[in-house]
């Protein structure tokens, strides 16, 4: 950002962010904010698209617009100016439109309770609901309650508590859920294990604070017209038929035991996608001809593991991050990248770089108890791993002695599309293999 | 298949063993001729002759140093400290030794350290001891605390049977106390946790006497559901059995008779904290022994040792929570 000085105000641009190294230029879909808009700092004044990423323009300085420099659906390189924004006295003068703002004593209105004074200037800030609950409760709640809550999307502030100074037990929930309480009680059957294979696969998390209500007089979000499909829906549907007309496409499939796995999670809290993606970083060490990239005639093969990890954005599509480095990381720590990348990538807050760079993909939607699926390989890589629900079935176990009997197992069907321009079937089948037997094995993991 | 005492159940255990395999023997002071101080051995001379059941000099360290060598050229010794309290006098032999043989040089030490151990008895601060802890915190040794007359006589099975160093402890106050139904013949039973009661409002974890002190406490607790799960063993500790307790329960109060600093139920705390987080309730609480020496007064060894009352009233205040 650059200013200049005039005699009543300064002017201060607001350019097209640097979004990661590798991002040389961005988007404007959408502006929040008109000429003359009086804007906080960090305010959203609009909205950016590049590549993959969907990100928002935070305000460099409070102040009024003065200049909306890029229209809507105009791509501009990184540091060209998108707006300007006038800041100081002048900035008054600027604002015609609307009546003067309680900002005389600045250093008393700081941030948040700024924008409260703005709307309703008779009220006093209220930090009950600036702590990022969303609601006013200021009660404790123990750990089991809030996870229960959270599982059956209670308001605790709605339930009440019989235990010591009105405090919320476990049984008083339960009762309140039990009665109906809850919104959406079919959502999650009480005491039930969270489903292990969703796309995403956490449990849902407390929707985060909103951010301040866009100003008024702010452009709406572009929606799509009924019938027009989403920006990110036509750049799925391209990658997709371009995989499909660029690669020869199979897909081999084998059943692993996750017993081991099964137990190994509880004790570290960690979902079994961690330890799939654990176990085909060591099958790709093994395999490394499936590491790779198939340009037009140019094979390359990769020596670090980029593990793109697929997400569901619900109805708004799918994105896939990269796990930069994944070789370099143990099953907890891949458990927690994969938690963060798939939270930030819901709440929109991945960066260009964190979706490039894959090596290899896994993808992930058993939430509903599918079970295979041909999945379609994520161009330039050769291969992608399929990890759908674990399912109890009986199988045939022998024991020490070669005696044969059936067993109660968590088994699930791991599904490999790979490209066989680049390889043949038998390697796809190897790798297969190695990854069963690291899992059941759970060895160097 | 007859009740059996708890010592008649630990008496019946060494018989089958020294019946079963001729590796077994047993060492202790005054086992022999004088049929041991508690009377577990009474006979035994007579039946296995003193090469297998040996009387051995007032030396802790010689009974354990002994063991560790004839187990490592393939005996299966059990030793018997007259009082757990005496194990002090052996430890290096233990913990240096037997803890970490196969650490450093790959060989087994199969053998099984019995100790009779607990207060409530005015027995002092020399013959009431619960010295567990001070073994869980040594790597390489198994530590067992049968509570049932069941128990006594598979965990001994087992802690005989394990290639391992295997503290067993024995608690004198339930020797003739405790009767029950025991199998007969050999039986292993598992290094696994036990539940003495189930239940779904607050789970007790005890184990050893105070299983039955809890038991007793929560008997008939204000209707409410309360579950006690015997831990029987300390090492291994049965970490699965202690959290789907706790995720079913979300209430917890842990009782160790032993002095309360890094006792066996601080461990068991500190697991619930680490891995039982999102499950819990209210606090976890603790009923231990302070940390005192075990008092000859006998209304202030009450004192300090948990009884019931503290035990239920510790349940109720959590219950109310």
């Amino acid at each position: 950002m650059s200013s200049s000085s005039t005699e009543t105000a300064s002017i201060v641009d607001v350019t097209m962010p640097q979004m990661g190294v590798s991002v040389a230029e961005g988007t404007v879909v959408a502006w929040r904010v008109e000429v003359g808009d009086r804007i906080e700092a960090d305010q959203t004044i609009c909205e950016i698209s590049t590549d993959k990423i969907d990100t928002e323009v935070p305000a460099p300085v409070s102040g009024v617009v003065t200049e909306i420099v890029v229209p809507v659906d105009t791509t501009v390189a990184v540091g060209e100016v998108l707006a300007r924004v006038a800041t100081g006295e002048g900035a008054e003068a600027a604002s015609t439109e609307r009546p003067p703002a309680p900002t005389e004593e600045p250093a008393e209105a700081p941030g948040p309770s700024a924008e409260a004074e703005k709307t309703t200037p008779a009220s006093r800030p209220s930090y009950a609901h600036a702590d990022g609950n969303g609601h006013a409760d200021r009660r404790r709640y123990s750990p089991v309650v809030q996870r229960i809550a959270s599982e059956h999307g209670v308001d605790l502030a709605q339930v009440p508590g019989t235990g010591r100074g009105g405090r919320v037990r476990k049984q008083d929930l339960l009762a309140f859920i039990e009665q109906g309480g809850a919104p959406e009680a079919g959502a999650a059957a009480a005491g039930e294990e969270p489903p292990l294979h969703i796309e995403s696969p956490y449990r849902p998390e407390p929707t985060p604070p909103r951010p301040a209500a866009p100003p008024p007089g702010a452009a709406p979000t572009a929606a799509p017209a009924p019938g027009e499909l989403s920006r990110m829906r036509r750049q799925i549907g391209e990658h997709m038929k371009r995989s499909l007309e660029t690669a020869a496409t199979c897909t081999t499939w084998i059943e692993a035991d996750m017993s081991r796995v099964e137990s190994a999670r509880k004790g570290l809290g960690a979902t079994a996608l961690a330890f799939v993606a654990r176990a085909t970083i060591a099958a790709l060490r093994e395999h490394p001809d499936l590491n790779a990239w198939l340009e037009g005639e140019r094979y390359t093969r990769h020596h670090a593991i980029h593990l793109g990890i697929a997400v569901s954005l619900g109805e708004n599509g799918l994105i896939v991050p990269v796990i930069h480095d994944a070789h370099e990381l143990s099953v907890e720590g891949l458990a927690g990248r994969i938690k963060d990348l798939a939270r930030r990538a819901r709440d929109g807050g991945l960066t260009p770089d964190e979706v490039r760079g894959g090596t290899f993909t896994i993808t992930n939607p058993g939430q509903f108890g599918s079970i295979m699926a041909t999945p379609i390989i994520n161009q330039p890589q050769v291969g992608i791993l399929d990890f759908e629900a674990v399912i109890k079935r009986p199988v045939v176990v022998a024991d020490a002695d070669g005696n044969d009997s059936i067993a109660i197992r968590p088994m699930t069907i791991l599904g490999l599309s790979w490209d066989h321009r680049a390889l043949d079937g038998a390697i796809a089948a190897q790798f297969l293999a190695s990854v069963k037997r690291h899992l059941e094995a759970r060895t160097g993991a | 298949m007859a009740p059996l005492t708890y010592l008649q159940a630990i008496s019946a255990a060494l018989r089958d063993e020294l019946r079963a395999d001729d590796r077994v023997l047993i060492m202790g002071e005054d086992i022999g001729a004088f049929g041991g101080a508690f009377k577990v051995t009474d006979g035994f001379v007579s039946e296995f002759g003193p090469e297998r059941v040996m009387d051995t000099p007032l030396a802790e360290s010689g009974i354990i140093g002994t063991a560790v060598g004839a187990a490592v050229v393939g005996m299966r010794p059990v030793c018997e400290m007259q009082f757990s309290d005496f194990i002090s006098c052996g430890f290096d032999q233990l913990v240096n030794v037997a803890g970490k043989m196969h650490y450093r040089q790959g060989l087994a030490v199969p053998i099984t350290v019995r100790l009779p151990s607990g207060g409530g008895f005015s027995g002092g601060p020399f013959h009431s001891q619960n010295p567990e802890g001070w073994f869980m915190h040594a790597p390489g040794i198994k530590i067992v605390a049968p509570s049932t007359a069941e128990d006594a006589k598979g965990l001994l099975h087992t802690a005989i049977r394990d290639p391992n160093p295997v503290c067993y402890m024995e608690h004198k106050h339930l020797y003739r106390r405790i009767k029950g139904e025991v199998p007969e013949g050999v039986f292993e039973t598992p290094l696994t946790a036990r539940v003495a009661r189930s239940g779904s409002d607050l789970v007790v974890i005890a184990y050893g006497a105070m299983v039955h002190t809890a038991l007793e406490a929560t008997e008939d607790l204000e209707d409410a559901s309360i579950e006690v799960l015997d831990l029987r063993s300390l090492v291994p500790l049965d970490e699965d059995a202690i959290l789907d307790s706790v995720a079913r329960c979300s209430k917890v109060v842990i009782v160790d008779e032993a002095n309360s600093t890094c006792a066996a139920g601080a461990q068991v705390a500190a697991l619930i904290a680490e891995r039982g987080f999102e499950d819990l309730d209210g606090p976890v609480v603790r009923v231990a022994t302070p940390d005192v020496p075990i008092p000859f007064s006998p209304p202030l060894e009450q004192a300090v040792l948990p009884n019931v009352d503290r035990v239920r009233e510790a349940c109720r205040e959590l219950l109310e929570y």
